[in-house]
């Protein structure tokens, strides 16, 4: 009926009025001449309903004479009143028109992230690209001004988003690298962990540890300071080397017998907000409608609303997901302890380094497995730090104390 | 109802599709005590707030109620709405 009514509604549809006594009569005149009635209301003096304007254009002459056509209704009338109004109507499309066009342009730019210092730089460089307000921009030009800003600045990120009127550069600045030495600075090397040094091959400085020897973390391997020839002074070069050492790493893991897992249901519900300035309003839908659920949200944007103003629709959507308790065997849970152990043993030692011995243990009570291991593995344990020489001023003032 | 429109809806029966479609037998849907349809008739006899007869080929149907309003009148069917108390079949003498 809806449909109907909308279609009527296009093209064009009368309402009239019959002030004959016997209603019925006139229904059924206009059944037989095959015109469609619909709304038909009894009013206090005869009857009130609609017929389409097609049928009355083709039975007008029977209809004039036995009812009162009392308005004319739908777009088809409406439009044609706006053609006797040509300079309002004109008036409302270039208004449209208008509004879209400078609600679609960009009023201001703002970068989020760095220091004003830099925030006046990027702003000179977009003076310099010609990228200045008002602007048009979709969202492909906004990609390559993403580029641009990366190429040109030493950031780590660099976004750029279109929100309504306004163009946002988001930026993060690089994190600083720590100091690298330099090959021809004096130094020593050191030992990075505890271990028993396995092999020692220095190729500069002097080796303080031998084969067989246990050095703790931050104990001196090759020293930097050798003895001048023909002389008895010291002096400071820079050590270069290798030295392996035995390193021992204990693990215990544990892993549940039983798990809880949340399997979906394929069943959802979705919650309709309208965002406003970031706060929400609940339109249509329940909030938690079930007890276990993943959400996930959605904004849509109102075409003209979004960028006149910060408002948009935001859908939310809960899927529902039952509990489900799940049996682990033993081998995936053994395979499983073993893969995290190796994944945290990769994470605390060198990638080439070797495993000598590995012994695991694994053992189960009612709720868990358990797993003990112990890797003894043969990796390069030296660290470079640099050799601070004492300064002038610090020897002076000792010879004056 | 005459022996040969009795006999196209036994047939229509027999060949299970819609009755309407070979007889003259009107067909009467209701939704609720709120909406009543009915397809293949002949045309109101009375039309008040309260009541609202309809002729069909064999039979009368007289609707009782309240807040009657005919949302849909055409040649082939006829919707009406509104608080449906009563309906009785009336047949032809």
């Amino acid at each position: 009926m809806l449909i109907f009514k909308l279609i009527n509604f296009i093209r064009g549809y009368l309402v009239i009025r019959s002030d004959a006594l016997n209603s019925e009569k006139v229904l059924n005149i206009l059944r037989r001449k095959n015109i469609r009635v619909w709304d038909v209301q009894k009013k206090d003096k005869g009857t009130r309903f609609k017929i389409s304007y097609e049928d009355y254009i083709k039975n007008s002459s029977l209809i004039d004479e036995i009812m009162k056509p009392v308005a004319k209704k739908g777009a088809r009338f409406k439009l044609e009143k706006l053609k006797f109004r040509r300079g309002f109507s004109m008036g409302i499309f270039i208004l449209i028109i208008a509004l879209y066009l400078l609600t679609s342009m960009i009023w201001e730019v703002e970068v989020v992230g760095t220091s004003q210092t830099r925030i006046n730089e990027i702003m000179a460089f977009l003076e310099e690209n010609k990228i200045k307000t008002p602007l048009a921009l979709s969202n492909k030009e906004a990609k390559k001004l993403e580029n641009l800003i990366y190429s040109n600045f030493d950031y780590k990120f660099v976004d750029v988003i279109l929100e309504g009127s306004k163009l946002i550069i988001i930026v993060k600045e690089k994190e600083a690298e720590p100091a690298q030495i330099k090959t021809n600075e004096p130094s020593s090397i050191i030992s990075s962990k505890n271990a028993i040094i396995s092999k020692v091959i220095a190729k500069s400085g002097q080796p303080v540890v031998r084969e067989g020897d246990v050095v703790y973390e931050g104990q001196t391997l090759i020293m930097g300071l050798v003895k001048k020839k023909n002389s008895d002074e010291f002096m400071v070069v820079p050590s270069d080397g290798i030295v392996y050492g035995k390193t021992y790493y204990n693990f215990e893991m544990k892993e549940a017998k039983r798990k809880s897992i949340n399997v979906s249901t394929n069943e959802s519900k979705s919650v309709y907000y309208l965002k406003i300035k970031g706060n929400n309003i609940k339109i249509i839908g329940d909030k938690e409608p079930y007890e276990n659920y993943n959400y996930r949200e959605k904004t849509i944007k109102v075409p003209i609303l979004s960028n006149l103003a910060d408002i948009s629709l935001l859908k939310g959507t809960y899927y529902e997901e039952v509990i489900k308790e799940i049996e682990i065997d033993k081998t995936t849970a053994e395979n499983k302890m073993k893969i995290s152990m190796y994944d945290e043993l990769l994470k605390k030692c060198d990638e080439d380094s070797r495993i000598l011995k590995s012994t695991i243990n694994f053992s189960e009570d009612d709720d868990f497995y358990y797993m003990l291991a112990q890797i003894e593995l043969i990796e390069d344990i030296g660290e470079k730090v640099r050799i601070y020489p004492q300064t002038q001023e610090k020897t002076e003032e000792k010879t004056e104390e | 109802m005459s022996r040969f429109n009795n006999f196209r809806s036994k047939l229509a029966d027999e060949l299970e599709i819609p009755n309407d479609a070979i007889s003259d037998n009107f067909e009467l849907t209701m939704h609720g005590n709120k909406k009543v349809i009915i397809e293949n008739h002949l045309g109101l006899t009375l039309y008040e707030d309260n009541q609202v007869s309809v002729k069909t080929r064999d039979q009368d149907i007289t609707i009782k109620g309240s807040k009657f309003k005919i949302e849909e009148i055409n040649q082939y069917k006829l919707i009406v709405k509104g608080k449906i108390k009563e309906i009785v079949f009336g047949m032809k003498e």
